[in-house]
């Protein structure tokens, strides 16, 4: 195997939340106030991801007393402690920027009954590379 | 002037600390090299075994064993890589066996020491050189840009798109004097030309983490060139003041 990429499966969240574009999510970020760690949850719409691997990141948008907010994470960051999906959206892009031009209802998505659009191993397969990655001696 | 070592470059990543700052990383395959040679500056220092050189000259009399000359100054001679013997040169292959390696190295370079080198031919150096080092300066050879123009070679400002300009906005503009003062182009002028593939030293790259086993180096930020590009390694020169 490559070895940056064994490299980056070792640094890598042996599990990583299940989502992808178009669910509605609530991101559990661990914040620093002086010496005290709270978890602010940031919730809204997954609108892109992008890169590989550790580089991986989530954009999140959400609307803020009618404003738009968005908030990208990097998912492998030791301070998302977690990500729970609210509601499975469908989507037919893989970037929906477009949901920015919208406003109300419109920004609304159908919600994906249950089907797998995505792979839904993502953890698993990450887990299992990193068992499957070979010790290399001296 | 202390031992470095020869390396290639991996690529790029990141890395997580526990804080959540993300770091970018070069991740430097760190050896193994092995010794091929050591320089010293008088002729009996050389280690036991390398005190003398074999040759015929081109005489009919045979092989001739002379004692090696001095070479004046104090540096070890680094390999890194094997090179299969069929794209090596013969003088390449003598001098790795004189070492006691079965072939010959791809990336050889010389590390110049202060005094006389402990390592003899034939000894490894690998990454856990650097277990302890904060800072290293990196050597690479940079990415070749084929013929630049000035605005990517010397950061040159282009010119206006508009307001009058026709077909000039990436052109150097004017090149030095005036009439009464000319003296054609001043020299070392900056202009367009071949641009990249030059050798760069980055100094005081933070170590980021040392691992022995698989002799690789993570370094924070970026190294010159392309991935799978060769690289020298030494400790820093400069020593990063914390404030």
């Amino acid at each position: 195997m490559n070895i940056l990429r064994q490299i980056e499966i070792e640094n890598m969240k042996a599990s990583v939340p299940d989502f992808g574009i178009g669910d509605t999510v609530d991101v559990h970020y661990q914040i620093k106030e002086g010496d005290k760690e709270r978890i602010q949850v940031f919730s809204g719409t997954v609108i892109a991801i992008t890169g590989r691997g550790i580089r991986r990141t989530a954009l999140i948008r959400r609307l803020v007393a009618g404003e738009g907010v968005e908030r990208r994470f990097p998912i492998h960051s030791p301070r998302v402690a977690d990500v729970r999906v609210r509601g499975r959206g469908k989507a037919r892009r893989a970037k929906l920027y477009y949901l920015r031009e919208l406003e109300g209802k419109a920004t609304r998505l159908k919600p994906n009954m249950g089907k797998a659009r995505y792979p839904r191993s993502l953890k698993s397969k990450a887990g299992q590379a990193k068992q499957d990655a070979p010790k290399q001696d001296s | 002037m202390t031992l470095g070592i020869l390396g290639k470059k991996l690529g790029m990543t990141q890395i997580f600390r526990e804080d959540g700052t993300c770091i970018p990383v070069t991740v430097v395959q760190a050896g193994p090299c092995k010794v091929l040679q050591i320089k010293v500056v008088a002729a009996g220092e050389h280690p036991e075994g390398h005190r003398t050189s074999t040759g015929n000259r081109g005489k009919k009399s045979g092989r001739q064993e002379r004692t090696r000359a001095a070479d004046g100054y104090y540096a070890v001679q680094l390999g890194f890589d094997d090179r299969p013997a069929r794209t090596s040169s013969k003088a390449a292959l003598g001098q790795a066996k004189k070492a006691g390696l079965e072939g010959s190295k791809h990336f050889v370079r010389e590390f110049r020491l202060g005094e006389a080198p402990t390592v003899k031919p034939g000894d490894d150096v690998s990454a856990s050189l650097f277990e302890g080092v904060t800072n290293v300066d990196v050597v690479g050879t940079t990415k070749g840009r084929g013929w630049a123009g000035t605005i990517k070679r010397w950061n040159f400002h282009r010119q206006p798109t508009s307001h009058g300009n026709s077909l000039n906005h990436r052109t150097a503009g004017g090149l030095g004097r005036m009439h009464s003062i000319s003296k054609g182009v001043p020299k070392g002028k900056k202009m367009a030309g071949h641009y990249g593939v030059e050798r760069v030293t980055v100094q005081n790259l933070e170590v980021i983490k040392v691992d022995a086993d698989r002799n690789l180096v993570y370094l924070r930020g970026a190294v010159p060139g392309h991935n799978n590009g060769y690289l020298m390694l030494s400790k820093s020169i400069k020593v990063k003041i914390k404030r």
